[in-house]
């Protein structure tokens, strides 16, 4: 479950954002749709813990996260958070398998003994099994997206946050790791929130979330 | 996957200015246990050999230089004594355990001609570095000499000049191997013949060739003859004061006596006898031997450390500019690993290993280059000195050294991993 209320954060001189209300039930699955510069990036970075709103409450699976400490929200998003971003998802020097590895290693929710399998079995279901060991400059970029989808089911966590993950594709490869980003949060039964500007897409899921005001001029 | 790992990963990405930055670790490093090595080993083989004997007598001088041409053959003689100060000596029972007396004067091919006695050839002491009894007088082949212009070759004289048993060799003139038109000249009229050959003993001695004392004498009554015949000139107008100290009567002078006391505890008391009752000097070679590691070696250790550790303090930037420049061009990845539930900590950890791993590396091959350095000099001090060097030795200060080295390259990645360690996760994902 994630609840936002009243959620504040200046983002210049004269910029805030401002969320009234989200909510979020658990195994939803929401897409967080509006033009870009509309807030709905920094509203995935608050719930995630990314970014510390200046007042307003932010609660993730019963946990307010506005009260963390900087260690205490790292501990969070590495129990908690699965991430995609839209490119640059992977580390650069590691393998596939690696890269699902390392994110066992910091979010510490795995037992050490079944990272190998894990992270070998999941590449294997997003159709990676003959790429484990390669580097991401051998991957396409639809092929990183996969292993990031891996990398973020790999840890048991409860929510995916997906920030345009499909923006640096073309439509036919997005529709593909579309289809299997919301597979993969139904067969883990994960609370998924998608941001992206593109309607078509934000259709694609059950529920989708109009961000479209939520930066705006501060009132004087 | 361990930091260390992730840390290794990242090296790796970037290897060819982290193996740049590695060997520049690694110059400073070879630099530093080079000049360590070198320095202990041939500590330890001066002082090695300055144990042979308790004391050196001879003509009056500098100390050392007495020393080092008696017991090393590396210097000019201070000059000559009278055979009596090598009777009273030897017949100092009180004091005295053996002494050997040593006259120099030619050479073979470089190599110094060395008259003694047969008794020398059963000399041996414990070595205060291993323990061991050290014999390196031992013949490897033939048999010492029992004659005049019987000569015993050095096992490094063997192999270098290819004199075998039997062979017969002209000497030199002097202690080194000058053309005639630098004044060099040979004892034609003297040939020598080798009766024998020592075993290597990784010491001086194996650059020095053994003869009896009456075949320097001999040669050397001969000399002013000679030296007319071949000049024209008397040894006076040459202005050669040894051959003038020969020629008065060569039958009464010796360079040098060894000594072995009934202790070594009597070395200060006897070398003060020997000053106030004869014309000689004493001097004791461990002493002395110490002075000039202390003295001079001392300093030219100090400035080459200083250099070794300027050059670690320029590889200690290198690493941190290297490793800033790689966190701004890798701050996309520190901030995935940060939304992955990394903690501040360990993207701080993880750049000070990436620091540590060169620094390792560096350490490690510097050492490696370090024993390759040593072995080639080594390999000099042998040829030259007969002095052996262990290239590969781990002595306390290697550690302090390496340990240091360590430390810097440590320090020089706190700054890129505090930089790391502050950067703001969320904006880092945004601008990419």
């Amino acid at each position: 479950m994630i609840r936002v209320e009243d959620c504040y954060l200046k983002l210049g001189p004269k910029t805030v954002f401002y969320c009234k209300n989200f909510f979020a039930e658990p195994k939803s699955k929401i897409a967080l749709w509006g033009p870009s510069g509309c807030g709905k990036s920094t509203l995935l970075n608050i719930i995630s813990g990314l970014l510390r709103p200046d007042r307003g409450t932010v609660v993730v699976n019963g946990i307010d996260i506005t009260k963390l400490s900087e260690s205490q929200l790292d501990h969070f998003r590495g129990e908690n958070i699965g991430f995609i971003f839209q490119t640059f998802n992977l580390l650069t020097p590691f393998t596939a398998i690696q890269n699902v590895i390392i994110g066992m290693r910091f979010s510490s929710t795995v037992p050490y003994s079944i990272w190998n399998k894990t992270a070998k079995s999941l590449l294997e279901r997003v159709g990676l099994g003959n790429r484990l060991h390669n580097k991401p400059s051998q991957l396409s970029v639809g092929e990183q997206q996969r292993v990031a989808i891996a990398r973020a089911v790999a840890n048991r966590q409860k929510i995916i946050v997906a920030d345009e993950p499909t923006g640096s594709l073309d439509p036919k490869t997005a529709g593909k790791v579309l289809d299997l980003l919301i597979e993969l949060s139904n067969e883990h039964n994960v609370t998924l929130l998608l941001v992206t500007h593109d309607k078509t897409i934000a259709d694609r899921l059950p529920i989708l979330y109009d961000c479209s005001n939520l930066v705006r001029e501060e009132d004087k | 996957m361990t930091l260390w790992g992730i840390a290794w990963g990242y090296l790796w990405n970037r290897k060819f200015t982290a193996i740049l930055t590695i060997l520049s670790v690694a110059l400073a490093v070879a630099l530093i246990s080079s000049v360590l090595t070198l320095r202990e080993e041939t500590r330890k083989r001066f002082e090695e050999e300055g144990q042979a004997f308790d004391l050196v007598v001879g003509a009056k001088g500098s100390p050392l230089q007495l020393v080092l041409s008696s017991v090393y053959f590396m210097d000019n003689p201070t000059g000559n004594i009278p055979w009596e100060v090598y009777e009273q000596i030897k017949n100092d029972k009180e004091y005295v355990q053996i002494a050997y007396p040593i006259a120099l004067g030619d050479n073979y091919q470089g190599f110094r001609i060395v008259g003694t006695e047969k008794g020398l050839f059963q000399h041996k002491w414990i070595s205060p570095i291993t323990g061991e009894e050290r014999q390196p007088f031992q013949v490897a082949k033939g048999r010492i000499f029992e004659q005049s212009f019987e000569a015993v070759l050095g096992a490094l004289v063997a192999k270098e000049t290819g004199l075998d048993i039997g062979d017969s060799f002209i000497s030199s003139h002097g202690f080194v191997n000058l053309p005639e038109v630098l004044g060099g000249h040979g004892h034609e009229q003297h040939p020598y013949v080798v009766v024998g050959i020592l075993k290597p003993s990784n010491s001086p001695f194996d650059r020095a060739i053994f003869t009896s004392i009456d075949s320097v004498w001999d040669i050397h009554a001969n000399h002013e003859e000679e030296k007319e015949i071949q000049s024209g000139k008397s040894p006076e107008e040459e202005g050669d004061i040894r051959y003038q100290e020969w020629g008065k009567n060569p039958r009464s002078m010796i360079t040098a006596v060894l000594v072995q006391l009934q202790s070594p505890a009597l070395r200060f008391q006897y070398r003060e006898m020997i000053r106030e009752s004869t014309v000689a000097m004493a001097a004791t070679p461990v002493e002395e031997i110490s002075k000039l590691f202390e003295q001079f070696l001392g300093t030219a250790k100090t400035v080459l450390l200083t250099i070794g550790y300027l050059v670690v303090v320029v590889s200690a930037l290198s690493i941190m500019i290297g490793l800033y420049l790689a966190i701004i061009q890798r701050r996309r990845d520190l901030a995935i690993m940060r939304a992955l539930g990394a903690s501040r900590v360990e993207i701080f950890g993880s750049v000070l290993i990436e620091a540590f791993w060169i620094t390792l590396l560096g350490i490690f091959v510097g050492y490696v280059l370090g024993g390759i350095v040593s072995k080639i000099v080594g390999l000099y001090l042998t040829q030259k000195y007969g002095l052996s060097v262990t290239p590969f030795i781990l002595t306390p200060e290697h550690i302090t050294s390496f340990a240091t080295v360590a430390v810097m390259g440590l320090l020089a990645g706190i700054i890129p991993a505090w930089q790391a360690y502050r950067r703001n996760i969320a904006r880092d994902l945004m601008e990419l």
